[in-house]
């Protein structure tokens, strides 16, 4: 018998999720939990699921039976207690998703100053920190359009930290972006998960999931078929559909 | 030539030499067979006499254009007041419709209906005719507003609802998973952004009003219409009035019109459109 600690509790847990879309069984019975601090990649081929998991976590996409479970919390159905949670979950988008009629710094400060209360200057002199630390602190008043596919991910990661979540989520985060681009948005992350952060990652760049992840789950047909370390699971994967993904993606 | 790209050059490619002599041509030819028109149809008037001074000359004194002018102001006072009951009863409808509760959506479903169904002429009929033996007496200008307004606003409600649907749906994704409740993303993510799709579509609903408010003479309210039935009546002088009528409202129509273009591209500048994934 071990005594639990603050610690021992999972970030997040899911217990038999399964979600439907209208005939089609989308994730298939999962489990999934992840431990604090822990960086958890999920790959597999496009209509694995792969998307959805990562958007049930904060209840973007809701589900049809089991549990989901967040830092010790039962993953509320609606209203103030679901917003509430959402404020503690980051989530980064494949189209970035920042508000296209205000400015990146009034971007940064809507959630903190309208969901937190937080004093707009108070929240103005944190957004532009994270803008910087992001290295897009010269675009603050511009508006998203003018900047580029891989300055607006950065800022909206920025945007999404801005309300110091407690784990961040990631949905293709670099699927939109020019190739030349991909590399700013992956440092950024890196430096993330080397900070510590609980990230839950759903991409395609197989180096960076080598490089950062302490887990990989390779998903297909709505089920978790692969679970394992990155270094195991890139070069001699237990599965059969596993290797024939990484086959396949290696041209 | 606009700084921004219409929507032409959006739908249609760069004409070629060949294209571009036949659009010279047509041209051309459209030119003469509109003069040719245009002296008809003045030759028309010449020989009906329509052309005489006598029926011309007031349009030289003051005291017509400004029996007119008051005629035109309250033409406008009637308009832009239904107007804004139209856009505030086509947002209250909007919101209905949009809810998820069945209640509040099928009365707004059924009042959208009703407003876009009904004629003008009806509505104005029943606040002349209906609501007096009702009981209820309001004054000729509301008896030309509030119909107006109502005949309006479900077709505002309709824009309104096409706006908010045309803002990409990872706008409100985002608002909602950084904790912002569904009604704080409405107001402060998505319709400040339908906004922008919307103003051509009220603008040009604006334009409808206030021709509608031509119905005034139903409920004698003394709108540009009303004034201008006067002047025919005193210099008995029926074309030249209503040609100069329809060049008023025709005039500010335009401009409104053109206020629309330009806010268009005022806020197509400052937000590029939305990027849809």
């Amino acid at each position: 018998m071990s005594i639990q600690t603050a610690s021992d509790v999972p970030m997040i847990e899911l217990k038999n999720v399964n979600k439907h879309f209208g005939s089609l069984h989308v994730l298939k019975d999962i489990s999934l939990s992840v431990k604090k601090g822990e960086v958890v990649v999920i790959i597999g081929p496009s209509g694995s699921g792969k998307s959805t998991l990562c958007r049930t976590i904060n209840r973007l996409e809701t589900i049809d039976s089991g549990e989901i479970w967040f830092d010790g919390a039962k993953l509320p159905e609606e209203g103030r207690e679901l917003a509430n949670l959402r404020s503690q979950i980051g989530m980064v988008f494949q189209s970035f998703n920042l508000f296209a009629h205000m400015s990146v710094l009034d971007n940064m400060t809507l959630a903190p100053t309208s969901v937190r209360r937080v004093p707009k200057a108070e929240a103005r002199a944190e957004a532009m920190r994270l803008l910087e630390r992001v290295g897009v602190g010269d675009q603050a008043h511009k508006v998203p359009a003018e900047l580029s596919g891989g300055q607006q991910q950065r800022a909206a990661i920025a945007r999404a930290l801005a309300m110091h979540p407690k784990a961040m989520l990631f949905d293709e985060p670099t699927s939109a972006l020019d190739p030349e681009m991909i590399g700013e948005v992956l440092n950024v992350m890196t430096e993330l998960a080397r900070e510590g952060m609980t990230m839950v990652i759903v991409t395609h760049e197989m180096n960076f999931a080598r490089r950062v992840s302490d887990r990989v789950i390779f998903m297909d047909g709505g089920s978790i078929v692969e679970e394992n370390t990155p270094e195991a699971f890139f070069s001699h994967p237990r599965t059969r559909r596993a290797a024939d993904f990484l086959q396949s993606i290696q041209k | 030539m606009s700084g921004g790209t219409s929507i032409r050059d959006r739908l249609y490619e760069q004409p070629g030499p060949r294209t571009r002599r036949r659009v010279a041509a047509f041209t051309v030819v459209a030119l003469i067979g509109l003069g040719i028109l245009i002296y008809l149809i003045v030759r028309q008037f010449a020989e009906q006499g329509q052309l005489e001074v006598r029926y011309w000359d007031f349009f030289l004194k003051w005291s017509t254009w400004r029996f007119l002018l008051t005629g035109l102001l309250s033409t406008l006072r009637a308009a832009l007041t239904a107007a804004v009951i139209a856009i505030a009863l086509g947002f209250v409808m909007m919101r209905g419709k949009l809810q998820r509760n069945p209640v509040p959506r099928w009365i707004a479903v059924a009042a959208i209906e009703f407003t876009r169904g009904v004629p003008t002429l009806l509505l104005i009929y029943f606040f002349f005719l209906v609501l007096p033996r009702m009981g209820v007496n309001i004054g000729a200008f509301w008896r030309i507003t509030l119909p107006c307004a109502i005949s309006a606003s479900g077709i505002i409600a309709e824009a309104f609802r096409a706006g908010v649907n045309a803002v990409p749906k990872g706008q409100t994704e985002a608002a909602l998973s950084l904790g912002m409740s569904p009604l704080l993303t409405f107001y402060r993510v998505v319709f400040p952004q339908a906004i922008r799709f919307v103003i051509p579509s009220l603008i040009a609903e604006l334009v409808i009003v206030l021709k509608d408010t031509t119905f005034a003479y139903v409920v004698s309210y003394a709108d540009l219409m009303q004034k201008a039935k006067v002047l025919i009546t005193s210099h008995d002088s029926l074309v030249s009035v209503y040609l100069v009528v329809a060049v008023i409202y025709i005039l500010i129509n335009y401009a409104l019109n053109k206020l629309s273009d330009r806010m268009a591209r005022r806020m197509n500048r400052t937000v590029a459109p939305a990027k849809v994934l």
